[in-house]
Order: structure tokens, then sequence, then C-alpha cells
């Protein structure tokens, strides 16, 4: 029987904050005159009263998890899904000796098949060395045509000017996104999609705009020009472009970093159906930062291994590169009765405020980065600021200097309701249009995700 | 600042018609040498240098530079200390949509022990309840007292949040002068501070009050009712507006001391009796036989006022009457205390009997009959009715859970009907609710 989740699990399982409210207002006995679980096929099942006239029929598939539910919704997983794990969690759906029902049932037995033919992922490991040789060789091969059509791309962009970019649709952006997808460029993709929002972010748009061609046009010119630069910054040009490295090999490969890791700061993000949570830590002992990425396909639950306020003694392998941010956990050694040895993390929560820097290090510190790594747009803050409100909010630093936050962060009104006016220690993600404010710690010390 | 607008402007019209700049970058030599052909090329290479420049450049923004933000004068410091994480992360919890019907229960609990809400809780706090507020005004109150210090300094930041220092600062111009939102608001801040004061101010105000008087009786209603408002609402009864007279016989009917509840119980005596037969102990009910003018006047609404549809007319009557006679009526009458009383089998008028009962003990606030209902109704004693489940919907919001039984052992956990399911989860999360706010 598979181990009764909590509440949180459940709720991390939303795509967004108001599916999160309507499942918790769903999740009450009177929607749902019908549920049950089956012991020992981890599923459970239920119908709940909707606006239609036949009840919806939900059922869950635990061990994947994966969810069906008859309801029109296109969120995924759907309000009665997350509603009826919640009621599971709480212990309100009773065990169902008797089976799931007919319409359950089938789809359960139906996922059971498929999963028994599908051979798991892990087996494939490349079997002929030459022909994956040959297979980066072809790799290479397109992304440096794909490279050279997107730099003339940029060219004709700007030969023929940005003006008509905004009455230029999605379309605009997605097709050469696309071809970027067939070079096997998967990260100058992401970052061409991304572009299309750009000319209606309002004044300073044209600036944004510029500020982007000509960072990927630098980055088309550096492949090219690839065997001149130093083996990081190499490194760093081909993970932005999207040669992506195993995390075994990296693991395997890199040299380990102990230190007792505070962990900082989360901000998780969504694009094409897959969530990404960046998670940044800070080493108490070498003071160096790591940015740990997980991903989840929607509906599936992030890492949640690593609470913010938390600290962990942890081996850290970084990724190669210019400026190595990007790490992964080799090995925790949080167990403190050291009996069990297992890979449970009992982390103390609860570490204290870190020492909170000024506004002038943050820059410094950046800048230093940034002569490294050109393209660096996110950068761990952490300092010792009150928040102001305006013209537009920003945080002010004891030297009276002050710095705008990102637009995108809203009001921000936690940040303020926690500061009162007076100084806090805040940490979030430095970026060129300002700074994401992500956790601050209150007057007992405590760390408060905003 | 002017050699980036330059490249900007060129790229907007397009390197087709317009030149390309050469912006200087401080430190870095123009290289006359490394110019490529395409004008193109040469536009992004030099946006290229002078982004990363400019990023990397970032200056605070120093004071006295126009683009500095005032300083925000900083919060008096509250007393008060905040209430425990556990109920912080409750009240969280809440405002994100899990029994939300509950808060004004737990910022009361917290306001009675002298606690503030989390401050970085307090923005979703003010923002929800500024959105339910018009049909729960009370709630104003209770926030801005739950909120302290920091949720007055936080309502002077943002014009949505304005009722929480309108409270606090209005003076006497606020009752003459003010909107109806505001006259109540500072009627109810004088009857939570000095309840004698309020119930005068209302007296004096009573004859040109007009529309005003619902309101008037729905502030006695939440705080601090006694038997000195008696006079007051006694003459209530007799006004031409049948939603005064409604009000004023609910809150005599919570007054057990009242002459309308004597009234009701010399009306209620006769209606039940308690027969010792050979089968043991049985209650024997007779509804009234009818409603006269007097039981109108004390608020006992005919059948066609409403109520529940499968009740018919003299049992509707019944219920009424049990809704409104003080409770001690029946552990004197019987001598035997609530929990004895409901243990009489009283065979089909058992859902009636929960029912009036129940109201009775929510209007009169007696945790004894509550607890003793809940238990009824977990033990599974009345039978399901409509009405039943909506009642003890209720009930399950209001007796003190930690009196209460909360579980059921009536069978087996699968067959456990909804409303009772419902019940024991609400009176569980509220044990936990007021336990957290003890820490």
């Amino acid at each position: 029987m598979a181990e009764r989740w909590d509440r949180e699990r459940v709720l991390a399982l939303a795509p967004d904050a108001p599916s999160q409210r309507t499942a918790l207002s769903l999740a009450s006995g009177r929607a749902w005159p019908a549920t049950g679980a089956a012991a020992g096929a981890d599923a459970v099942w239920g119908e709940c009263r909707g606006s239609a006239a036949a009840p919806y029929r939900t059922v869950v598939d635990l061990s994947g998890p994966a969810y069906r539910c008859s309801c029109p919704s296109r969120k995924f997983p759907c309000k009665h899904v997350l509603a009826l794990l919640l009621l599971w969690s709480e212990g309100s759906v009773p065990d169902d000796a008797a089976g799931p029902p007919d319409w359950a049932g089938s789809w359960l037995v139906a996922r059971a098949e498929r999963a028994s033919r599908t051979p798991s992922a892990e087996q494939a490991e490349p079997k002929d060395p030459r022909a994956a040789a040959r297979r980066a060789e072809q790799r290479e091969t397109r992304v440096a045509s794909g490279l050279a059509e997107l730099d003339r791309w940029l060219g004709d962009q700007v030969r023929q000017g940005l003006a008509a970019s905004q009455q230029a649709g999605y379309a605009h952006w997605d097709e050469i996104a696309a071809r970027m997808v067939d070079a096997q460029a998967p990260g100058l993709a992401e970052r061409l999609r991304a572009l299309a929002s750009v000319p209606h972010s309002g004044a300073g748009w044209d600036g944004r705009l510029l500020e982007e061609y000509a960072l990927l046009h630098l980055l088309a010119v550096a492949y090219r020009r690839q065997a001149e630069l130093p083996p990081p910054l190499r490194a760093t040009v081909r993970s932005r472009i999207g040669f992506s490295l195993r995390q075994a090999d990296v693991l395997a490969g890199g040299q380990p970093i102990r230190d007792h890791w505070q962990v900082l700061a989360r901000r998780d993000l969504e694009q094409d159906r897959i969530r990404t949570r960046r998670t940044w830590l800070r080493g108490r002992k070498t003071g160096r930062d790591a940015l740990l990425l997980s991903f989840a396909a929607a509906g599936q639950a992030l890492d949640d291994s690593l609470a913010v306020g938390a600290e962990t003694d942890a081996d850290l392998v970084f990724y190669p590169g210019a400026v190595p941010l990007r790490a992964a956990v080799l090995a925790r050694h949080d167990d403190s009765d050291g009996a069990g040895g297992g890979a449970s993390g009992g982390a103390p929560l609860d570490a204290g405020p870190p020492d909170g820097g000024t506004i002038a290090g943050l820059l410094g510190g950046y800048a230093a980065a940034l002569a490294a790594d050109p393209w660096l747009d996110s950068w761990l803050a952490v300092v010792e600021i009150i928040p102001v409100r305006g013209p537009a909010p920003a945080v002010r630093g004891a030297d009276g200097g002050s710095l705008p936050l990102h637009p995108g962060a809203g009001d921000c009104w936690p940040l303020f309701a926690l500061s009162g006016g007076r100084p806090v220690t805040l940490a979030g993600e430095w970026t060129p249009r300002g700074l994401w404010p992500l956790t601050a710690w209150d007057e007992a010390g405590r760390a408060v995700p905003l | 600042m002017s050699e980036w607008q330059d490249l900007v402007t060129a790229s907007l019209i397009g390197t087709e018609r317009a030149e390309v700049p050469a912006p200087a970058v401080p430190g870095l030599p123009v290289r006359a040498d490394a110019v490529p052909g395409d004008p193109a090329a040469l536009l992004l290479d030099r946006a290229a240098l002078l982004t990363v420049a400019r990023r990397g450049g970032t200056l605070i923004r120093p004071a006295g530079s126009g683009f500095e933000a005032e300083p925000l004068p900083a919060a008096e410091p509250d007393p008060a200390p905040a209430v425990s994480p556990a109920a912080g992360g409750r009240l969280d919890r809440m405002l994100g949509g899990e029994h939300p019907d509950l808060l004004a229960e737990w910022l009361t609990a917290a306001v009675a022990r002298s606690r503030r809400v989390p401050p970085r809780l307090l923005p979703a706090l003010l923002d929800r309840v500024r959105r339910v507020s018009p049909s729960d005004p009370d709630l104003r109150r209770l926030s801005a007292e739950a909120g302290g210090a920091r949720a007055r300094w936080l309502a002077r930041l943002n014009p949505d949040w304005t009722f929480v220092t309108a409270l606090t600062e209005s003076g006497d111009d606020t009752w003459r002068l003010g909107g109806k939102s505001q006259r109540r608001g500072y009627l109810a801040a004088l009857r939570a501070r000095d309840p004698a004061a309020a119930r005068e101010l209302i007296t004096q105000s009573w004859a040109a009050a007009g529309p005003e008087r619902v309101m008037f009786l729905s502030v006695l209603a939440n705080q601090g009712l006694s038997l000195a408002d008696e006079p007051l609402l006694e003459a209530a009864l007799d006004e031409r507006d049948a939603e005064v007279r409604g009000w004023a016989a609910h809150l005599l009917a919570r007054l057990p001391g009242s002459a309308l509840g004597q009234r009701m119980a010399r009306r209620a005596a006769g209606c039940l009796r308690i027969d010792r037969g050979v089968h043991g102990a049985r209650l024997i009910v007779t509804p009234p036989a009818g409603c006269d003018a007097a039981m109108r006047r004390d608020g006992v609404t005919s059948r066609r006022a409403g109520g529940p549809a499968e009740m018919d007319g003299r049992t509707h009557l019944l219920h009424e009457v049990l809704a409104r006679t003080p409770l001690r009526t029946w552990t004197g009458q019987f001598g035997r205390t609530a929990e004895q009383i409901l243990a009489v089998p009283s065979d089909a008028w058992a859902p009636v009997l929960f029912t009036g009962w129940s109201r009775a003990a929510m209007a009169q606030r007696d945790q004894d009959w509550m607890t003793a209902l809940v238990d009824w109704a977990l033990a599974g004693g009345p039978t399901g009715t409509l009405f039943g489940a909506e009642t003890l919907r209720q009930l399950a919001r209001r007796a003190d859970p930690a009196r209460c039984a909360r579980e059921t052992t009536a069978r087996p956990a699968a067959e456990i009907p909804l409303p009772i399911r419902d019940a024991i989860s609400v009176l569980r999360f509220r044990y936990d609710m007021l336990k957290e706010l003890e820490l």
C-alpha cells in the first residue's frame, strides 16, 4: 500500500494557485457522495457532484501519479483530482475491499498493461560508442547551421527595423524557435519563444528586444569561434545553446565541494507544461552560491527536499562554466543520529537569517560575474534593505541608494508587511530588470517565502 | 545613456535606412580595425557590448538622484506578540481557501488572547476582508484588531485597506456625518468599548433612524448583549417594520432571562412531557394548537413564512417555539441534564426536537446543550433529514470542539453519512485551530 501523502505534497501538484483554492473548497465530503481507495492497487477514485447532471468521475493512479477525470477542465491535474487527493490525504477516503468500480478499474488496468510494455528509460545507455560519436558529430553540424541561420535572421530584424515587431504575432518568434528545435539547440528555442512578449512589455520594450537580439548574436558568434575560447567559457556557450550534460556525468566527473549550504530562496517557473524549480544555496564556509534546478512535467510534484530557511551539510558538484553556479547534490550528510545512514534528509530547519550584504556589494559581484559570462541574467542577491514604495516598489540600502524591484513581481505587499519600514534581510534574484524578491527573514529570524 | 538610445533608435528604423552609431564604452577603445562589412552585424556587435557594459555598470540610484524613493516611516512597535507559527500556518491555509467561513472565529480567538496576525499574512487577510466585508462587516473590526499596529501601518500605504484606520480614527463627526458603513463601524467600536454608551446612543437616535434600525440591532447582536438591552428590544417588538420586529424577537430569545423567554417557556411547557411507561421513559410530544397574535408578536412565524418543507403546520409551530424557549425550562421541568433528556427516546419527533433545540442552544450560546446535541447527532441519534444536516453543519461551527466527541463510533468508516463526516472534520479543524492559538 502506498504511503499516504501529506497535504503539502498534494497541493504541490496544483498547476496554479486558483486550482489550489478551488480544490480546497471542493475537498469536503459533501461534494463527494462516493469515494474509495484500493489498498493493494495504489489507486483512489471518487464521484464528485458538479454543475453537470452526471457526477464527474475521478481516478488517480498513485504509483505514477497519473490522473483521469471526466470533467471538461483543461487544467492538469484538475480541481477534482486535487480535491480527491486532499480527502484521501486526511484519511476521509475509505478503503474499498471490493475494488474499484468498472469505470475506474478499466482505466487502471489499461495503464498497468501499458506500463509493463514500455521498457524503462534507464536502460537507454549508448550501446555503440562509434554510433554515439557519429550522432554527436551530426548534432554539431546541425547546431552550426542552425546558429548561422539564426544570425542571419537577427541581422534581418535589425536591417528591416524592430519597429515592425510590435505588429508581429507570436508566430514570428515561434517560427524561428521551431527551427532551433530542429537544429537541436533547445536553449535558443526557449529564449526566442520568451521574446514574443517583449514588444508588449511596456515602455523600453525596444531597448529590451535589442538587448536580447544582441546577446543571441553574441552567442552565435561565440559558438562559431568556440575553438578560440577558454574551456569554461566554451562550456557556458554550449550550455546556453542547449547542449545539456547528464547530471550523472557531472556528478561523476566534477570535484565535490562540501559545505553547510543555506537554502536561501526558491522560484518556480512554468513553460510549455514543464515546471522548473530554481533553488538558490549559499555555502557557509566557502561563501559560494549554487543554483539547483529541478524539473517536473505538469501534474508531477517538484523536488521538495530542500526547504527554504533550512541548511544542509552536503557535497555539491558544479556544472562547468565561466561562472559555475548550477550545481547538483552528490551526497547529504545531515543524518544527525548517524544510525540510519540512509538518504533521508534530517536537515535542521530555520538556520536563521544569512548575513545580508550591501547593494554595492551585490552589484559589484554581479558585474564581476558578467565579465566572465555576459549572458548571465539572474544572480543571487542577499541584501539588508528597507522596501520603499514609490514611484515604483524598490529597496533601499543603509547607504541611502536604492534598486528597483522587478516589475513582474507585483506589489510585493508581504515584503512591506514584514518590514514595517524597518531593515530586513532579503534574498532574491537580481536581474537586468530589477530585483525579484523571494525570501525575507522575520523578526524571529524565520525564513518567510514571499 | 544617450549612446544606447542612439543604437536603439537605429535598430527601430533599421540599418537599411539608418546609420549605425559608434558608441563609446568607457574604458574600451573603439576598434576600427574589426569592423565587419554588414552594418546589421555591426549594430548587433555594438549593442551586445553596450548591453553587457550597461548591465555590469548598473549604479545604485544615489540619494537625491530623483529616482530615489522616499523612506517610509517605521511602524510603531506592537506590544502584543504574534500567534504561534502553527496558528499562522493554519491562517495561511484558511486564506488559501480551507474553511474560510471559520476566519471570524480564528480572529476572535486571537483578539481574545491579545495575539497578532503574523505580518506576512496581513496583505492576504486585508484583501480577503475587503472583498467579503460588505456581507460581513464585523470582519473589518476583527481584522483591524488582530492586525494591530502593523495593519494600521499597511493601511496607510494601500488605499484598498483604509477601513483598518477608518475604524480607529473616527470621531463623533463620523456618527453625525458618516455613511451607513462608517456609522456602523463607529457604533460597533463604541459597543465593544462601552456597551451602555452604545445602547444610550441607539435609544437617542432611534426615532430618527428609519431604515438604520436594523443596523442598530445587528450591532447589538454582535457584542455585549445583556438584559439591560431588554426594554429597547421589547419596545421594538411593536415596530411596523417586520425586519426590525424579527431582529428584536431573535435577540430577546437569546436572553434566557427575558420576558419573551418566559412567555415562550409557558407556551412550550405543555408540549413536552416524560412518560414513565412499562417499557421505560418516553418523551411524549404535543405540538401547539395554533399561532395567536401574541405568538406572532414574539417572532413565531406561521407555516407560510418558510421553514423546512417536510414539516406540517403544527410540527413547524413546535419547532418555532422550541427554538425560542430558554433551555433551562427543560432541565428544570424534567430534573435531568441536557444529555439525559436527549437520551430519552422520542421516536419520530427526534428530528424536530434536534433542530428546535439546536437553534435554541446556538442562539443562547449554551455549550452544555450544544455539546450534548453534537454528541447525539454523531452517535446517529436524530435520523437524517436535509434540515437536520444543515443544523448539524451549523452546530459543528459553534459548539466547543474541546468538549464534543470528534469521532463517531456508530458504524464502520465507509458507511458514515456525509453530514456526520463533515461535522467531524470541522470539529477537528476547530479543535486544532484553537489549541494552536493557545501556544
